[in-house]
């Protein structure tokens, strides 16, 4: 806030002129002619004043894609305009809560999105809160879709009470990146340039010394802090392979983590970063700086950071899924959908946005090229997809993901990320037991849960 | 000023020969009143009250209606969580790190800019442009300048030598300070306004004489300035705390409370609470709380003025 | 010095605050060289500051007029590179939103200027001019809203509005803000100072309270009209967090919240970002240029009332 309101205060002599304020008014109506004569403002000045529809006729689209995920949209954007005559408006807001926020009010206000994105941890939360329009298969099939055109882990996912609120577009699990140069010294890598399996806690130490041996640094590395979603994607993943029950239960009523399960986990990564294998300290920008340099043989990540890689001059890497560590493969992951704000919508409105989603899921394969894997079928069936380096390497992990549990203050960005994750970090970089990171963990958690959900 | 001082002020205005010339006309005054007074009930009056009674209900955004009554619940989660109390010393942290420069730097270019005699306008234009620029413009610019590693602040730094300069907005220690620098900057016109026409407003004869005895500048500023200030001080102290406690813009454009929670205030809370969260019931209990405590500081400055305003008389 | 002197020199009648220009320098040369050390430091550090002052808006101006690729390098390119470009500007000029921001902001303003003026000034006329029952209570209701700070109201005023069917008008914005009770105060102290003879005369003329309103003490008001609608004009411009949460379409949006919008989507777009926030300050700016002795006048004024 500033000093105060000009007017905060109150004033006793003034000297203006009515010329001047004349004047004022005068450039200010001149502003407006000269701004509602340029296009486009005719229906924003109907819209604000009188509350008609903002762009009657046009497809409204929100997406929280920055980076490189948001410059390969706008690309498959183009194409969709190349196709379609009506008008095409697309916004894209910051990444987590504040997209949400924005979605949920603009749908309260009653001007959402034709369209937005939304993670499938997310979206359950959206169409309980009622924010959310059904997508029928009466929909689907108006663009020639069905629901067994989708990978059924994300499609059962997304369901709520039976009933489909989103199509999923893609799945982003957690990967293993490998420097190929520094595992090639390593001897981690077989006769064909290949990582070799890794199975077990055993070779996987091992396999980090030989690269910490090569590297003179680290073995693999993994953000742990200024970043709560990486540290949380990391211990889920590891927590998910043995077998661990989901953290929250009846809608994030019930804390049901397994406490024995949680403090090992956190052990063990904690003993990963103390023994020197991984950096205690390293932000999200500088683990990823560390493989590309050939600082450590490995990183952990979503496998969305594929084009920053590629992007690295002289750099050779690959892709795998996470290694199993433990009883089970497991990884943590999310799911981006389409969603259709709850609005009035008139046939060929509906039309428009299911053609729309279509077109999206029709360019799959260019999506892929982002390293996200498509839950079109179609797509990921396709001998194309197939031919992706080095996304065939990891598609494997798409049978093994494991979703964030449903809680009205659970998701991808959401509060119970950035609680959990944030402890988590605090254990990878010494700061924190894992018994203390726990105990707060579990009171700040069970603050929420004992709220009652705003959802209901 | 009281509804009082003020009640007092007419009565002396309305003398016998006033009184009897001026109308009474209940009927008009009333339509006179009328249009502002909807609104005033409409966007004043009536948020407070919906303000109260959603704090003892679980409203929510989604749902219509108030929802239900759950007494003192929402009170008593806010008090008893940690996420309230710290958004409520970042609060008082920023207001801690703000005001005493505000305060201090606005009344020395005051002193300055009023002994050096020319040049006003200049200086007047230097200090008092970003005032009227919109917070949002300001935050673009100066999140600019704090851009780790590149930004114009850590490119100063290492060309100063700094090994590795640290990240403002990212540091969970400087952000608070960052955006106090831009705030900083930002608002220190409006207190070098008044205090520049508070100093012209003290007559220099003062000066003169307590030359002629001997003062140096400096004594003259001590004895004379200072005092005959206090007023302005007053004033500038304590708009600048409610101000402080007030605070949202930048901190939602600039670090959006971040790093972790590191500048979250409690507007912030607020909003978070009430439109990320939904939850409506809890948000306004909060509200409520950060009310009371801005009026607490808003009739402490009623007091002191009119304390000052008596010692005047 | 006595405090008899302090006293005395004190209680005389005080001139009118002119912030624009002193007559004459404050400054006191006595005992020489100390003095006039004095008067040199003060120089430099104002300079110096106010040099320091002038920075962030010059960088960002200088950043505006350099391409986006070069901006993203870092201050040193930008500092170094001397091409200048208005591509920034007519890019954003051409395309996105900054137009319908423009339009969102300038609606929002005036008319909430054009609503306040009239409702406030004859609210205040009442309060000023009309004996009548209530008038004591109003009155101290007016001041009651002085203290209430509207931000904290955002929670509840969205509600409202929601209920209202207003969300996404530019009503949502200017309706919560003609509720300015300092103007109502302001007005009333103006026209508490006001000399009644033009409106006897009209009321033995036989003139009714409306006529006398608008045709007497409106006129007779420019002054305060003036500076209350600077005031509210500028406000009003500024105002972020009413806008962010009532507007969610970026059509829709004024200039603050648009601005608060672009850092997330424009990217690495950094020299459009600091050419939209010079572009969205730039209507202020020259309303300031413009003003600047008004204003100022107006803040300065503000302070000796307190």
């Amino acid at each position: 806030m500033r000093a105060t309101h000009l007017g905060d205060v109150p004033s006793a002599q003034r000297t203006v002129s009515r010329r001047a304020v004349l004047r004022g008014g005068l450039g200010a109506a001149a502003a407006l002619g000269l701004a509602g004569g340029l296009s486009g403002c005719g229906t924003a000045l109907s819209a604000g004043v009188a509350g008609t529809e903002l762009d009657p006729g046009t497809v409204t689209y929100w997406n929280l894609f920055g980076g490189g995920d948001g410059a390969r949209m706008l690309t498959m954007l183009d194409t969709y305009r190349t196709t379609h005559p009506n008008p095409l408006e697309a916004a894209t807001f910051t990444w987590g809560n504040p997209y949400y926020t924005k979605v949920s009010l603009a749908t309260l206000g009653g001007a959402p999105p034709d369209v937005a994105i939304a993670h499938l941890t997310r979206q359950t939360n959206l169409s309980e809160a009622d924010l959310l329009t059904e997508i029928t298969d009466d929909m689907l099939a108006l663009v020639g879709l069905k629901p067994s055109d989708f990978s059924p882990k994300p499609w059962e996912a997304q369901k709520v009470d039976g009933r489909t609120y989103a199509i999923p577009f893609d799945l982003h699990p957690f990967v293993l990146y490998f420097n190929v140069d520094v595992c090639d010294k390593a001897g981690l890598l077989d006769a064909s340039g290949k990582l070799k399996p890794i199975q077990g806690t055993d070779q996987w130490e091992a396999a980090l010394t030989a690269a910490k041996e090569v590297t003179g640094a680290y073995g693999a590395a993994v953000a742990t802090i200024d970043e709560p979603s990486t540290p949380w994607r990391w211990f889920q993943t590891l927590y998910s392979q043995q077998g661990g029950p989901p953290w929250l239960a009846d809608g994030g009523q019930k804390l049901s983590y397994d406490r024995d399960l949680t403090l090992k986990t956190l052990a063990y990564l904690r003993s990963l970063t103390e023994s020197g294998l991984m950096p205690e300290n390293t932000d999200y920008a500088g683990s990823q700086t560390l493989m590309f340099t050939g600082k450590s043989g490995f990183y952990l990540q979503g496998e969305w950071e594929i084009t920053t890689a590629q992007e690295v001059e002289g750099l050779e890497f690959g892709m795998v899924p996470v290694p199993t560590l433990f009883d089970q493969p497991a990884t943590q992951a999310d799911s981006h959908t389409f969603v259709l704000p709850r609005m009035e919508r008139d046939e060929p409105q509906v039309l428009r946005a299911m053609e729309f989603i279509k077109s999206m899921l029709d360019q799959s394969l260019a999506w892929a090229e982002g390293g996200h894997i498509p839950a079109y079928l179609p797509t990921l069936q396709s001998p194309e997809y197939k031919e992706l380096k080095p996304q065939a390497d990891y598609t494997a992990s798409a049978d093994t993901v494991v979703f964030d549990a449903p809680a009205w203050y659970s998701g991808s960005g959401s509060t119970f990320e950035r609680v959990v994750g944030a402890q988590i970090g605090l254990v990878q970089q010494g700061l924190a037991s894992p018994e203390a990171a726990l105990e707060s963990i579990h009171s700040q958690l069970q603050a929420y849960a004992d709220t009652k959900s705003p959802l209901l | 000023m009281t509804a009082q001082t003020l009640v007092q002020a007419e009565a002396v205005t309305a003398r016998p020969g006033r009184a009897r010339r001026q109308p009474h006309a209940t009927t008009s005054a009333w339509l006179f009143i009328a249009p502002f007074g909807l609104f005033y009930l409409l966007f004043l009056v009536w948020p407070v009250v919906y303000m109260f009674i959603s704090s003892f209900y679980d409203t929510t955004l989604v749902r219509s209606g108030f929802g239900n009554f759950i007494g003192f619940e929402n009170y008593r989660q806010m008090l008893t969580s940690p996420e309230f109390w710290s958004a409520l010393w970042h609060t008082i942290q920023f207001t801690l790190y703000t005001v005493p420069p505000l305060v201090i730097l606005a009344f020395v270019f005051a002193v300055l800019a009023n002994r050096v005699g020319r040049g006003q306008t200049l200086f007047r234009l230097a200090f008092f442009l970003p005032f009227v620029l919109p917070s949002a413009a300001i935050a673009l610019i100066w999140s600019f300048i704090y851009t780790p590693e590149s930004g114009l602040w850590n490119s100063f730094q290492s060309l100063l030598g700094v090994a590795e300069p640290t990240p403002v907005l990212a540091s969970p220690t400087l952000a608070m300070i960052g955006i106090a620098v831009t705030t900083l900057w930002w608002t220190i016109g409006f207190n070098f306004i008044l205090y520049l026409a508070g100093l012209q407003d003290i007559p220099r004869e003062l000066y003169e004489a307590a030359a002629v005895d001997g003062a140096s500048q400096w004594q003259q500023i001590r004895s004379i300035t200072i005092p005959l200030l206090s007023r302005t001080t007053t004033l500038v102290v304590l708009l600048q705390i409610i101000a402080g406690l007030k605070i949202f813009d930048q901190v939602f454009l600039m670090t959006e409370g971040g790093p972790g929670q590191a500048t979250r205030v409690l507007l912030l809370l607020v909003t978070d609470t009430a439109f990320t969260d939904y939850r409506v019931g809890a948000a306004s209990a909060a509200s409520v709380l950060l009310f009371i405590v801005i009026l607490m500081v808003t009739l402490v400055r009623q007091v002191v003025q009119r304390g000052q305003d008596r010692r005047e008389a | 010095m006595s405090t008899e002197t302090v006293e005395r020199v004190r209680r005389r009648p005080r001139n009118g605050v002119s912030a624009a220009a002193p007559a004459a320098p404050d400054h006191i040369v006595g005992a020489g060289t100390s003095d006039r050390a004095f008067t040199v430091v003060a120089w430099v550090v104002l300079v110096f500051c106010a040099v320091l002052w002038l920075i962030p808006s010059l960088w960002a101006v200088k950043t505006s007029l350099t391409s986006n690729s070069t901006s993203a390098v870092g201050a040193g390119p930008i500092l170094t590179d001397w091409s200048l470009t208005l591509d920034s500007y007519t890019t954003l000029l051409s395309e996105g939103d900054l137009w319908n921001w423009y339009l969102a902001s300038a609606i929002t303003s005036v008319m909430t200027v054009l609503l306040v003026v009239v409702f406030a000034s004859m609210a205040a006329y009442a309060l000023s001019r009309l004996r009548f029952r209530g008038r004591r209570i109003v009155f101290a209701l007016v001041i009651g809203g002085i203290l209430i700070p509207p931000q904290v109201l955002i929670v509840p005023i969205f509600q409202e509005l929601n209920a209202m069917g207003l969300l996404n008008t530019y009503w949502a914005v200017i309706f919560p803000q003609v509720a300015a009770v300092i103007a109502v105060f302001v007005f009333k102290q103006f026209f508490d100072g006001l000399p009644r003879d033009f409106e006897e005369a009209a009321r033995i003329d036989g003139a009714g309270f409306w006529r006398i309103y608008r045709s007497v003490v409106l006129p007779l008001s420019r002054p305060v009209i003036g500076a209350i609608s600077i005031i509210t004009f500028v406000d009003v411009w500024n105002n972020l967090i009413l806008p962010l949460f009532v507007l969610s379409n970026p059509k829709l949006m004024t200039i603050p919240v648009g601005l608060a919008t672009v850092q997330g989507s424009f990217g690495q777009r950094l020299s459009d970002i600091q050419a939209s926030a010079i572009l969205g300050a730039l209507p202020l700016v020259i309303l300031f240029l413009i003003f600047q002795r008004r204003i100022v006048e107006g803040v300065a004024g503000s302070g000796l009332k307190g």
